[in-house]
């Protein structure tokens, strides 16, 4: 789905900062959304921590470093960090360049799938938050 | 809002405190400057690869790694800093980063005007006069505050900032000090010898907190607390460590170095079959200026290399293959072994 110019794509979880989650079985995939990586300007940095690092749900575990404003990845789940995109290491642009793709971030073994149940789902609830969010950053 | 007007301060404790300050979860202005000098890198920077360690180890100045972003920067006692931490649910913090900045730069843009200095915001985060950069300034996440550092540039020592940095060769050092000093201003040269004497660092700090006071409201004077400087002491070893400072060990291609928004100065390297590549240019507002280019490959006739560096200025790092293509084709120079993924590899951004 696209909104107002962001592509938002239907099937994917969205945590409130912007990240999205994609359910793949076993694991979760997450990355930075459309909307983020548009507002952040090129990404100069993505903090890939060891695989096998516990995660808590809503608190920092990685840091991003984009138009010279250094922020905070939050876990959108609890559960584990089994693998972080490597290429990112070298080349941290694949997040502007293809979010949704090569441009993934992390991939978590979650302690409790339900738990994305409190991520935003839907096509309304993905709309309703991200046409919020365009007037939040709007204004001055 | 706290002040903490702490004056000339241990170079260390000049980061020390402001990161203290947000991982104890409260808000505070910091002005101050460091007693002596010192250079700090960005979080995401890696201190062997930026820094001449060996240099700043013989020399006595100390590096550290903080957790805001940016690049790597010499620091001593000819520049202000301010420190302000926030919390991150103040809602004085715009949800947008420019108009974060937009706003809290405001109270240094007018410090610089009193000061008679017709210093102008330009997005995301430079403050200049004309061209010239004449104030730093960062953001970063840190605990649960939001801390925005910066700085007043009385008098910059270009000569040990160019030097500090881990270059490839003297040229390039060389060219990082030219463009510095072309491009980045003190209130000394704005203002001239005579004018800026009376700018002190302590009058500087003074404009400061009534300005950010005019955003922030009434700032109330205060000495770092039990609390504060506990915390402090508590970070100090973490952030000497060597497992902090060398924690970010990047690859890499080749140096950049960014004088300012809008210039870098790059330096890359690329293998291709016929030899190793070298270029060091400019990137000025997206375009390629000053490129050189040399290394280990074969040219022929070998003006053709003087020919490409020229056909190559003014143009977008997108267009360089291009141009590069088409010239090799028209003017009959052969470089073997080298291709077209080569040197677009060589100019990618």
């Amino acid at each position: 789905m696209e909104i107002e110019g962001y592509l938002m794509p239907d099937e994917l979880y969205y945590e409130k900062d912007h990240y999205w989650v994609r359910d793949e079985g076993e694991f979760l995939v997450m990355g930075m959304d459309d909307f983020a990586q548009k507002l952040a300007g090129k990404i100069v940095f993505v903090q890939l921590p060891e695989p096998g690092k516990r995660l808590e749900a809503g608190k920092r575990f990685a840091k991003v470093e984009s138009g010279k404003w250094l922020g905070k990845i939050n876990a959108p789940v609890s559960g584990e960090l089994a693998a972080v995109n490597e290429e990112l290491e070298e080349n941290p642009g694949l997040v502007n360049e293809d979010c949704y793709g090569r441009g993934w971030m992390y991939r978590i073994r979650p302690d409790d799938k339900a738990e994305l149940r409190g991520l935003i789902h839907g096509p309304e609830a993905v709309r309703a938050w991200l046409l919020a969010d365009i007037a939040k950053f709007a204004k001055p | 809002m706290d002040l903490y007007d702490l004056g000339s301060v241990p170079a260390l404790d000049s980061q020390l405190f402001y990161h203290a300050l947000a991982d104890l979860g409260r808000e505070g202005l910091f002005l101050l400057s460091p007693a002596s000098p010192y250079v700090c890198v960005g979080y995401h920077q890696d201190a062997a690869r930026e820094v001449d360690l060996a240099f700043c180890r013989a020399r006595g100045i100390p590096v550290f790694r903080r957790e805001v972003g940016g690049g790597a920067v010499y620091l001593d006692g000819g520049q202000v800093f301010f420190q302000l931490v926030l919390r991150r649910e103040d809602p004085r913090i715009p949800a947008s980063r420019d108009a974060f900045y937009r706003t809290f730069l405001e109270p240094v843009v007018r410090v610089y005007r009193r000061m008679g200095i017709a210093a102008e915001y330009k997005p995301v985060n430079d403050l200049v006069v004309g061209a010239r950069k004449v104030s730093g300034s960062g953001v970063g996440e840190i605990g649960e505050g939001l801390v925005f550092v910066g700085n007043v540039i009385l008098d910059f020592d270009y000569r040990t900032m160019a030097r500090v940095l881990n270059v490839p060769d003297e040229k390039f050092r060389d060219k990082v000090f030219r463009t510095l000093a072309e491009n980045l201003s003190t209130v000394r040269r704005e203002l001239g010898a005579e004018r800026a004497a009376a700018w002190t660092a302590e009058r500087v700090r003074g404009l400061l907190a009534e300005e950010f006071a005019r955003l922030l409201g009434p700032l109330v004077p205060r000495e770092p607390d039990a609390a504060l400087r506990g915390r402090a002491e508590a970070l100090r070893p973490v952030f000497q460590s060597e497992a902090w400072l060398l924690a970010r060990r990047g690859r890499g291609r080749g140096r950049e170095i960014r004088i300012r928004s809008g210039l870098q100065v790059l330096h890359r390297l690329h293998k291709a079959q016929g030899g190793l590549l070298r270029a060091d240019f400019e990137l000025v507002e997206g375009r390629l200026h000053a490129v050189s280019l040399s290394g280990d490959f074969f040219c022929y006739p070998p003006d053709g290399v003087e020919r490409l560096e020229a056909l190559l200025e003014g143009a977008r790092p997108a267009e360089a293959v291009p141009r590069i293509e088409a010239f090799l084709a028209a003017e009959g120079v052969e470089l073997p072994g080298v291709t077209a993924a080569d040197w677009a590899a060589l100019f990618a951004l």
